[in-house]
């Protein structure tokens, strides 16, 4: 079909051109990912943080042996408690805010913490727009896991997206870590109830 | 030729306004599948697909009392408490109403609390052909999002291209501030007219044997 | 690029042959494959919802999901807290098991009362009337672990209007027949 080397030269490297330029693009993203990751920032405390669809500002934290909030711990078993002001940014009533807190560096039984109102206990209740609640995040742990006297949270966010890839819809997506927030925890004698 | 030429720009440019026309007006996917809504007021029956609604009542309180298993509740909020008493009845086939949404006057959506969800009278409500319900819708709003405000009510949360009752809340009298004219300190949900003793046996789960 | 020859005769009337072929075809493949698309929808959907009534004379008994079904009782009276221009109904069937797999045969069991206007009522609890003595609702009937060659009662309460007492027929739908439903006729008066 070629009639001369040279042309067939030239198709190899117009044929070739999107494997090089592949090739080139992933060296370089993996050369990018090999460098050292920026450390998520401190956020401050005591100020208020825009989290995504949550606007928060944890309150205090601390340890509990006691049953609190309705969430029954078993023998044995202490809670990390940390509690926090959460208002809902978005335009509807809404729920997702089981992975804004997460303890670093603690062994956790299981990583989903039990979310109560601490008006009155209500697990998991919806929060509606602008109103902004106490919520209290209790994580199970062993009696025996240490817990330091500073302990930070990862405080996860969310994008918002006006229309999603898949359907052109609103919503919340690509969650990612936006910083770490570090709180001194109180360790609550047995009489807490 | 000169004048083919300018012609040919000229349905080019068309083409170029027009297909950019279509795409900033296409609709979102999540308006095209959204719920129907059916409009009314205060006091009209509202005849949804399955179910027609009407609002009796509208009831605004800063606490609510309430008996969960033989005990007293207190239910405090950081708003107020809007209590939405509705009467309901099946159209064809006997079904239950379960989603009521208060809608802001800038579209902000509250949801039906679920502080509350261990009562007879809370959503889901199931409704029969022709015999009247009352049935209860609670919210937790912020008084600025009274006035103006409407009230949704559906079959189900998520029901694409189904009916919605859409209650427009012009008619609930509210002061210069936009507060609700009338908020009771305390309301309690068992005094007024007790709640007919009758529920819909659940199909799927175990009932008594 | 000159060298590369196609393989198709520009001259010949064979392209243009071609041309009106393929579009003859898509009038044929559109629909057909608009009608595949959508036949598990439409086929989830018949399976769902109690469309096509089969009707059954009182006293006969009439095969359906594996077993036998015959209405035995249908009364109706003010019992127990109802609202008001409503009465409570209570329907009995007796139902000879055949095929005893009901957890598969009775998925979905649906006991309905339907009217003259196609009206349809679902069962109620009713605070103050329970079934009689030896008949379960259909659910319970499902986990009773009948037998095969068994006959047990299968009833529902219902709360009806008044003025549907008079046109109301039982019927039964169950999720291995449906879009069929069986629909009894009333007991003489």
């Amino acid at each position: 079909m070629f009639k001369t080397a040279r042309s067939k030269f030239q198709t190899w490297i117009t044929a070739g051109a999107g494997t090089i330029a592949a090739l080139l693009v992933a060296g370089l993203m993996g050369a990018f990912g090999a460098l050292p990751a920026h450390a998520p920032p401190q956020l401050p405390p005591d100020a208020a943080i825009d989290a995504g669809r949550w606007r928060v500002q944890p309150a205090r934290a601390y340890v509990s042996r006691a049953k609190l909030y309705g969430v029954a711990l078993k023998p044995g078993q202490k809670a990390l408690v940390l509690e926090a002001d959460l208002t809902n940014r978005t335009a509807q009533s809404d729920k997702a805010y089981f992975n804004v807190f997460k303890p670093d560096g603690i062994d956790l039984p299981d990583s989903t913490p039990m979310i109560a109102l601490a008006r009155d206990s209500t697990l998991t209740p919806e929060l509606h727009p602008g109103m902004t609640e106490r919520m209290a995040y209790v994580w199970p742990l062993a009696g025996n896991a240490a817990v330091p006297a500073n302990l930070s949270f990862g405080v996860t966010a969310e994008i918002f997206k006006p229309r999603d890839n898949l359907y052109g819809t609103p919503g919340w997506f690509n969650s990612y870590r936006l910083g770490t927030v570090t709180m001194p925890v109180a360790d609550l004698p047995e009489s807490g109830s | 030729m000169r004048i083919r030429a300018i012609g040919n720009l000229l349905i080019v440019a068309a083409t170029v306004v027009l297909s950019y026309g279509m795409q900033v007006s296409k609709p979102h996917y999540a308006e095209l599948t959204a719920p129907i809504p059916i409009d009314g007021a205060m006091h009209d029956t509202v005849r949804a697909r399955s179910f027609d609604v009407r609002l009796d009542r509208m009831v605004f309180a800063r606490t609510l009392k309430t008996n969960q298993f033989g005990q007293e509740r207190l239910l405090t909020t950081s708003g107020l408490w809007a209590v939405a008493a509705t009467n309901l009845t099946a159209t064809s086939t006997s079904t239950t109403v379960a989603d009521g949404t208060w809608q802001g006057p800038t579209g902000l959506r509250y949801r039906q609390t679920e502080r509350l969800s261990y009562r007879q009278d809370m959503p889901p409500h199931a409704v029969d052909p022709e015999l009247e319900r009352s049935g209860l819708f609670v919210f937790e709003l912020p008084a600025d999002q009274i006035r103006g405000a409407s009230l949704l009510i559906a079959a189900r949360q998520f029901g694409p291209l189904d009916a919605q009752a859409r209650i427009s809340l012009d008619a609930v009298p509210t002061g210069a501030d936009g507060q609700p004219a009338d908020v009771l300190p305390l309301y309690d949900l068992d005094a007024p007219a007790p709640p007919q003793g009758q529920t819909r046996q659940d199909q799927t789960r175990q009932g008594k044997t | 690029m000159s060298a590369v020859s196609t393989d198709i005769d520009p001259a010949g009337g064979g392209e243009k042959k071609w041309r009106r072929r393929g579009l003859a075809a898509l009038a044929i493949l559109l629909p057909l494959t608009l009608a595949e698309t959508s036949y598990e929808s439409i086929r989830e959907w018949l399976h769902g919802e109690d469309l096509i009534a089969r009707d059954v004379e009182f006293g006969q008994g009439a095969p359906f999901g594996g077993s036998e079904w015959r209405l035995a009782d249908l009364r109706g009276g003010k019992a127990g807290r109802l609202p008001e221009h409503a009465l409570a109904v209570i329907a009995t069937f007796a139902v000879t098991v055949g095929d005893p797999d009901l957890q598969k045969q009775w998925l979905g069991c649906k006991v309905m009362l339907t009217d003259a206007a196609g009206r349809r009522w679902l069962p109620d609890f009713i605070s103050g009337v329970s079934l009689p003595d030896g008949v379960m609702n259909c659910t319970s009937a499902i986990f009773s672990g009948a037998k095969k060659g068994e006959i047990i009662s299968v009833g529902e309460t219902f709360i009806v209007p008044e003025d549907a007492i008079e046109t109301i027929r039982p019927a039964i739908g169950l999720g291995s027949e449906r879009p069929w439903f069986l629909r009894f006729q009333r007991p003489p008066k």
